[in-house]
């Protein structure tokens, strides 16, 4: 017999191993006999009656398959919940695309002179007013010097610089001489005064007071009489100024045919002249030694060989050379220049093809320049083909390198790129550029995609699996649920078990703080420190942590409430005065005499709790204030679905999580529920 | 009895004050440099009558934000007692005319769910306490738990795949229909009543579990009891047991249960408004939540604050009221 006390079971063990259990024969076995009592433990007895409880049962079953699920599950499963998914798929791409090109580059000629930056800016729309006055040579003045564009051919222009030297001015106007006062007799110069022009003045009042024109050395003044007896005082003038030395009839008739033509400038006698309009004054200008100092064009060159370097050299020797034709250097090599259909045709020194130069610009949308000679023709040719019917849409076939089920180029033996015939679209833009679309297969993230065996429950919309994400949704569900019971009942025990154990003023202290964390709106604070810590853009590791000390602060009122209550009346049980009489420490007689007589209620408590706490989170989660993206939990994988259309389409994924939530809630409940009973069968049954 | 009622009065107010305190100090730890975000998002809106200083200038003095924690709590419960609750942030109007323009929705929301919630809960928890064991009693109790056990969002979602998208007998959310403003007054309502269908069954599901349970638990309890006991003894007819002697008495914890959450039918669904977008005071106060509208804030917590408090008082005095045997100290 152990000295821990009488133990009925052990009694009848003992009885057993000494072989006195069975009875002899025949004798009857009395009513009250010690072989026919089987005592069993609390503990058993509270199981015993645990386990009938089909609910119970279930619910206990059900939460063991969903620890393992969400536990055990994610090692046997091979993706991860952060995991997202691509696939190959054929997908209508913008392949490319074809643009007549409207906007002039320019290329600077090697050693030569420099273009103003505000000439420059300008060229675009010089070149287009040349274009649509008709004129090849055209004239421009810079704050600096002035430039010569001249036509080199269609779509190449050719600008020159040379410093301006004033030769003439020509126009008529008048200009304000001053004011002659009757007064003073004086004539008052707003510019340099001109000999003899007082006396004139006053001569010509004397003829006439009321005002007149007269003239002085072949220019002509007009006085008109204002206030306070003065008179203004115009001179007009009228014709060719020469500032140096005076040029002949012929630039003078040549100059006016110009002014008459409102133009910018001529040519006379090998030399270059510049309009300026200053007013009605127009201005000419020499320009002295122009000097080559850029080409502007709108071609674009298309290799033959594709990807093949074009130097800046024979690009600009190339444009120069479209003026004559015919050949040219560069780089140390020679070339040959010929028009071709819609451009220029560039052939290198032993006679063979090397680039095309057309105002048609053909480039792939992903940057790199992959596409060959022949496909840019094609796609010029339906481009140039659509703008003459003026057409939208159009199409053509062309082989294409082809590609495998994993995006890749499939190459032959001899290392020669396989090509399909693919059907190429072309549509128009609203800006004028022709947009070629095309099926290529293309790598994608896996988004929505249907259950499969691949993907037990498909993908969501970000690639994830959504079976993964379910588990490991499920371990942070569960887990926030048992921290935060943890929590409440650890705060709770020990200030309802210091409120009921010591009542007075520290029992009414407490229950005042239980009174007003019961007052408090749960709901509403949970939202609005989800909003807060949206503010703060805190981490999502972050947030789960402060939405658990949240949870667990805000609930520890119940817990406290029910505590104290069990403490209150077992309080004044006698082992409870036996405690006391035998001088243990008051530490010891709440939590080793005290707390665990409660410890059926604190179970019970817990348990329903926790499902109360997966709810609470799920819903949090749901409306974005809780566990954030991409870390799982069940509220937020059905929030990733909860708008209209993806609520209609992808039942698959919210149905599953939806029901998981319910089960293990249910689940909990029903545990607690046969707990209750089985700890308690008199309470309420 | 009125002394206690006076009591209880004042002791609610107290504790009232500290509620409010731990909320205010909530919301006046929001991130530093909130109320100026929020000033300057306020004068930048269309229609604002405010300039940026003028609204950094009359956040902080009707908030007494630039005043330390407690003075600021007793500016703003000045302000409250005299019912001064400022303008809301995110609706542009006056708190007050805010919470009338929504808590009537709230309240016929609430009221139709309650109705029916007893219409249909307490009946069936007689029911299963009267055959404890049978397959009834099992339903009842299973159903009850599938209730209490599913999340508001899920039953919600389910009902609008189900009902709007599936059947397309309602809209998925909002309270008016397309063609509201061409309707007649009944029209009107009816449309109104038509769009409240769904979140009324919501508000009904989760709640109903609750109530079939205690009423099941507390019926239990009064079949054991002796006296219900003694009155089978005696062959009083088992319908007259049951409605007579076991009803009523099970009838006191129901009262004061139900009488407690009378208040609460003021404070609106928070989740269920919120999803399915009905004007009621808890999907404005869910806007305002997550927009930081803090006037607006501090006025629906403070009123869920007194109907939480006015709900326990209310169920105390029934208590004692309804039994005899309660004496109120």
């Amino acid at each position: 017999m152990s000295n821990k006390g009488y133990s009925l079971n052990e009694v009848l063990k003992a009885r057993k191993a000494a072989g006195q259990d069975r009875q002899p024969q025949g004798d009857e076995v009395k009513l009250d006999d010690l072989s026919r009592v089987k005592v069993l433990s609390p503990g058993r007895q509270v199981f015993k009656r645990f386990i009938r409880n089909r609910l119970a049962v279930f619910g206990s079953v059900t939460l063991i398959l969903m620890f393992l699920f969400s536990f055990v599950g994610p090692l046997f499963y091979p993706y991860g919940q952060k995991q997202i998914f691509y696939k190959y798929e054929p997908r209508n791409v913008d392949y490319g695309m074809v643009k007549e090109n409207t906007a002039y580059s320019g290329f600077d000629v090697e050693g030569g002179a420099t273009v103003e930056r505000t000439v420059n800016n300008r060229m675009n729309s010089i070149i287009k007013n040349m274009l649509s006055a008709g004129v090849d040579v055209d004239y421009v003045q810079g704050d600096e010097k002035a430039y010569r564009i001249e036509k080199l051919a269609d779509d190449v222009y050719l600008a020159s610089a040379a410093d301006m030297q004033e030769v003439c001015y020509y126009g008529s106007g008048e200009a304000e001489i001053g004011t002659y006062s009757m007064v003073g007799k004086k004539l008052d110069y707003v510019r340099d005064p001109v000999e003899g022009l007082e006396d004139a003045v006053r001569a010509a009042i004397a003829s006439d007071a009321k005002g007149g024109t007269f003239e002085l050395d072949g220019v002509k003044y007009t006085y008109t009489r204002g206030k306070a007896k003065s008179y203004a005082i115009t001179a007009s003038f009228d014709g060719v100024q020469y500032v140096d030395a005076p040029m002949d009839a012929g630039f003078e008739a040549a100059l006016d045919a110009e002014i008459h033509l409102d133009g910018t400038g001529f040519a006379y006698n090998g030399e270059d002249f510049a309009l300026a309009k200053d007013g009605g004054t127009w201005h000419a200008y020499r320009l002295v030694e122009p000097r080559q100092a850029k080409v502007y064009s709108r071609l674009t060159n298309s290799t033959y060989e594709a990807g093949a370097a074009v130097s800046p050299a024979l690009n600009l020797n190339a444009l120069l050379a479209t003026a004559t034709g015919g050949s040219f250097e560069a780089d140390g090599q020679s070339w040959t220049l010929s028009k071709a259909e819609g451009g220029w045709l560039v052939r290198d020194a032993a006679g063979n093809e090397f680039m095309e130069m057309t105002p048609f610009s053909v480039r792939r949308y992903d940057g790199a320049d992959t596409m060959e000679y022949g496909l840019k023709k094609a796609l010029t040719e339906k481009a140039q083909e659509m703008a003459a019917a003026d057409a939208r849409t159009g199409t053509l076939t062309y082989a294409l390198p082809m590609q495998t089920e994993t995006g890749e180029y499939v190459v032959d033996e001899a290392g020669n790129v396989s090509t399909q015939e693919t059907e190429l679209t072309l549509n128009r833009s609203q800006t004028g550029e022709y947009v070629v679309n095309c099926q290529q297969i293309i790598y994608v993230i896996n988004m929505f995609d249907a259950p499969s065996g691949e993907h037990i429950l498909g993908t969501d919309g970000d690639g994830f699996d959504v079976f993964a994400r379910i588990m490991y949704g499920g371990r942070v569900s569960l887990m926030v649920g048992f921290v935060v019971v943890f929590l409440e009942t650890f705060l709770g025990v020990i200030m309802g078990g210091l409120s009921g154990y010591y009542g007075g003023w520290v029992d009414m202290l407490i229950m005042r703080l239980v009174d007003i964390f019961y007052c408090l709106p749960y709901m509403p604070i949970m939202i609005i420190i989800g909003a807060l810590m949206d503010a703060m853009r805190m981490d999502t590791y972050i947030r789960l942590i402060v939405m658990m000390a949240a949870l667990g602060i805000m609930g520890w009122a119940s817990v406290a409430r029910l505590v104290r209550g069990q403490i209150l009346t077992l309080r004044e049980q006698e082992f409870m005065v036996a405690t006391e009489a035998t001088g243990i420490r008051v530490k010891d007689r709440i939590f080793h005499h005290l707390v665990p007589n409660i410890m059926p209620q604190l179970i019970v408590q817990a348990t329903m709790g926790m499902g109360s706490v997966i709810l609470t989170e799920s819903t949090l989660s749901f409306l974005g204030l809780g566990v954030k993206h991409p870390l799982a939990t069940w509220g937020t994988i059905i929030n990733s679905v909860s708008s209209a259309s993806a609520m209609q389409h992808y039942a698959f994924i919210w149905i599953p999580v939806g029901l998981l939530i319910c089960m293990t809630v249910i689940a909990f409940n029903f545990v607690g529920d046969g707990l209750r009973d089985a700890y308690d069968p008199k309470a309420k049954r | 009895m009125l002394k206690y009622t006076a009591k209880r009065l004042a002791y609610s107010v107290l504790i009232l004050f500290f509620v409010m305190f731990i909320i205010y100090v909530l919301m006046y730890n929001m991130p530093s440099g909130f109320v100026e975000t929020k000033a300057r998002e306020l004068a930048s809106r269309p229609g604002a009558t405010k300039s940026y200083a003028e609204w950094l200038a009359d956040l902080n003095a009707q908030y007494g934000m630039d005043k330390g924690v407690v003075r600021g709590y007793l500016i703003w419960l000045g302000n409250a007692v005299r019912g001064n609750w400022g303008d809301s942030w995110v609706w542009n109007v006056p708190v007050t005319v805010e919470f009338h323009n929504t808590v009537w929705y709230s309240f016929a929301l609430g009221l139709v769910a309650f109705i029916l919630e007893i219409l249909i809960a307490i009946p069936l928890g007689i029911t299963a306490a009267r055959k404890q064991y049978s397959f009834t009693d099992y339903f009842t109790t299973v159903v009850a738990m599938v209730c209490i056990s599913m999340p508001t969002f899920f039953v919600a979602t389910v009902l609008k795949y189900i009902f709007s998208v599936k059947l397309g007998w309602f809209d998925l959310s909002g309270m008016q229909g397309r063609n509201y403003m061409a309707l007649s007054d009944f029209g009107k309502f009816l449309d109104v009543a038509k769009h409240f269908v769904l979140p009324l069954i919501t508000l009904v599901i989760i709640s109903i579990g609750g109530l079939m349970r205690y009423t099941r638990t507390n019926m239990l309890e009064v079949l054991s009891a002796d006296y219900i006991r003694t009155a089978r003894a005696k062959g009083v007819p088992e319908r007259t047991v049951i409605n007579r002697h076991a009803f009523r008495n099970t009838f006191i914890p129901l009262v004061t249960m139900l009488g407690g959450t009378l208040p609460g039918l003021f404070s609106g669904a928070l989740i269920t408004e919120t999803l399915f977008s009905i004007r009621g005071i808890g999907f404005a106060s869910y806007t305002s939540m997550t927009q930081a509208d803090i006037p607006f804030i501090m006025f629906y917590l403070a009123f869920i604050s007194i109907l939480t408090l006015l709900g326990n008082l209310i169920s105390d005095l029934l208590y004692a009221a309804a039994d005899p045997r309660v004496r109120l100290s």
